[in-house]
């Protein structure tokens, strides 16, 4: 834990529960943790949510939105906005499927994917910091102008295979082993990719010079260029990683579906911003972590099995459910911040 | 007038001038900055002080006159530049990140790392260390032991933000220290502590520019004082040369020289 986080002061003195106590209260994803703690436990309650199957259901949905939420995370700490991660999502798809169905290796295909997916991120940037347009304007509108371009490229057309390659079980394959040693528990290896990439994002945003020119950038930028940070340069990079960040996640539902769609990843961008915020990022940039990220993630996904479950409003009203946890979240992560 | 050089000058503007369109904020000033005094700049809003700060710091160029750096001739090109010079400018609210740890925030540009493997991680122990030591040497006691400054800046006090940020321009070696309005929005008790650090940092050999609107902070930390007013250097004097009452009366345009 302590290459993950930085204590933000030492540990009080006293007994084991006031230690305990400040340890949690002090960590940057207390308030997250908590939140999903206390839903999981009241969920639990919930018939049939308490099942393996259940449990591996919630992970797997959770896993495409993400990767998208790795980059947005961190560039929501940077202070900037990225809107467009879903149409790149979608185009990242594209490019991998055209390469796989054209008979190519689907590992060139992953890396053509990814640069043609930072590239997409890297516009954002040079938009950003040549005008000075708030980002989450400029990605509003890229995000239409991305999704245009691939109207072109797919040619309109929805793109499927039926093959199954050997690289797509190790990028999002079921981990066979572990559902017959344990009936429902149907994880998949992207999820596997997705804790390893949120452990390395994490440590490179608290560990290294990049990560704290990231923090510093987002919490006074002026501060920040005074002191030689190259701010500009941060906010290229950031975008250039969120833009990977939802290749990455095209690559795995193709790998995993088999079929990318022109509308893939719409409303992404939005669930991965509410996934930040309900994992203790500030809007407002500056503040923030990528474990958090993925326990926002999980924290939806799971309400979303819970809803379907408890069967109390439809399950296509989800969504209102997502609205209460951002908003109660938002207030916890306050409340806690403040203790602090 | 022009007060005798204690030695060569860490800073020496001739002639300076600079245009903004028709508008001119700052009109042929000639003056010199000198190492282990405090040079107070004073003069009314739109006097030309912050303009003539930002040629020294490098976010203008001037439209003419020459800067020289300890003798030699310097084209300061941006702030970046500035400070590779050693010349650090604490600023009212821009100084720090205030969600950073104070540690965090006295490195941050200069980030100490370990290399381990390919890979280079920031050496927090050492940060954290050397933040308390070098706090705790220009006298800033609240941070000895380690113990706070591991806390975001955002929970110091103003006064507290400004020695921090006086302390870190100190302990990198800066030989010119400019402080733009370092206690406009200061109590009573918080100002005596910034004017406190101010002299330690100029019995350490820096050169020191104090700019202000508070005249009695000038007179007690300054050692010499150079009024500007409508982009013109109108006075310079030395300490004991002019009262409290003089200075203001330059400031206003009551007295002439």
């Amino acid at each position: 834990m302590s290459l993950l986080f930085e204590r933000t002061r030492p540990l009080a003195f006293g007994s084991r529960i006031d230690r305990l106590r400040d340890l949690f209260l002090r960590s940057p994803i207390a308030g997250p943790l908590a939140t999903l703690v206390v839903v999981f436990v009241l969920l639990s309650f919930v018939p049939n949510f308490l099942t393996l199957r259940s449990v591996a259901g919630i992970v797997n949905a959770a896993t495409l939105t993400g990767f998208i939420a790795v980059g947005v995370t961190l560039l929501m700490i940077a202070g900037e906005f990225d809107l467009s991660v879903g149409s790149i999502m979608a185009m990242a798809g594209y490019v991998f499927g055209f390469h796989v169905v054209a008979g190519g290796s689907p590992w060139v295909g992953l890396l053509l994917a990814l640069l043609v997916a930072g590239t997409m991120g890297l516009i954002n940037g040079l938009i950003l910091v040549r005008t000075g347009i708030p980002s989450f304007l400029i990605t509003l509108g890229t995000q239409f102008m991305y999704t245009g371009v691939l109207w072109f490229y797919s040619r309109s057309q929805m793109l499927q295979i039926t093959e199954d390659l050997p690289a797509f079980a190790i990028l999002n394959g079921r981990i066979t082993w572990l559902s017959t040693w344990l009936p429902g528990a149907n994880f998949r290896t992207a999820f596997l990719w997705l804790v390893l990439l949120v452990i390395i994002m994490q440590v490179v945003l608290v560990r290294t010079r990049f990560g704290n020119h990231v923090f510093a950038t987002g919490g006074n930028k002026a501060a920040a260029a005074a002191q030689g940070v190259l701010v500009h340069r941060i906010k290229l990079a950031c975008f250039v990683i969120s833009g990977m960040c939802a290749g990455l996640a095209g690559v795995m539902l193709f790998a995993q579906f088999k079929t990318v769609r022109i509308a893939t990843g719409a409303g992404q961008e939005l669930q991965a911003i509410a996934a930040a915020v309900v994992g203790g990022t500030l809007l407002s940039g500056g503040s923030g972590s990528i474990v958090g990220a993925l326990i926002g993630v999980l924290l939806i996904s799971m309400l979303r099995t819970g809803v379907v479950l408890t069967d109390i409003i439809s399950a296509d009203n989800f969504t209102a459910v997502v609205g209460v946890t951002i908003v109660g979240a938002a207030i916890l992560n306050n409340v806690i911040r403040q203790r602090r | 007038m022009s007060p005798s050089p204690p030695s060569e000058p860490v800073i020496a503007m001739e002639n300076i001038s600079r245009r903004f369109g028709s508008i001119v904020a700052v009109e042929g000033v000639t003056l010199a900055i000198y190492a282990g005094e405090v040079t107070a700049l004073v003069g009314d809003n739109g006097a030309g002080k912050s303009t003539l700060i930002k040629i020294l710091t490098g976010v203008y160029p001037p439209t003419t006159g020459q800067i020289y750096f300890k003798g030699k001739p310097v084209q300061i090109t941006s702030p970046r530049m500035a400070r590779d010079l050693g010349i650090e400018t604490v600023y009212q609210d821009l100084a720090l990140v205030p969600l950073m740890s104070v540690a965090r925030n006295f490195f941050l540009g200069r980030e100490p790392v370990k290399t381990i493997g390919p890979f280079r991680f920031l050496d927090l122990k050492t940060m954290q260390e050397r933040t308390a030591a070098a706090l705790r040497d220009i006298g800033i006691e609240k941070f000895s032991g380690g113990r706070s400054v591991n806390e975001p800046v955002g929970k110091l006090s103003g006064g507290e933000r400004q020695s921090v940020a006086i302390g870190r321009a100190v302990y990198f070696g800066a030989s010119v220290l400019i402080l733009d309005e370092p206690t406009s929005a200061l109590s009573v008790a918080e100002t005596e502590k910034v004017l406190y650090y101010t002299q330690r940092a100029k019995e350490r050999g820096l050169a020191v520019i104090f700019i202000s609107h508070n005249m009695s902070h000038v007179m007690r930390v300054a050692d010499r004082y150079i009024v500007m007013r409508h982009g013109r250097q109108v006075a310079d004097y030395r300490k004991g040369e002019l009262t409290e009452q003089d200075l203001a009366a330059l400031v206003t345009g009551e007295r002439e020289q």
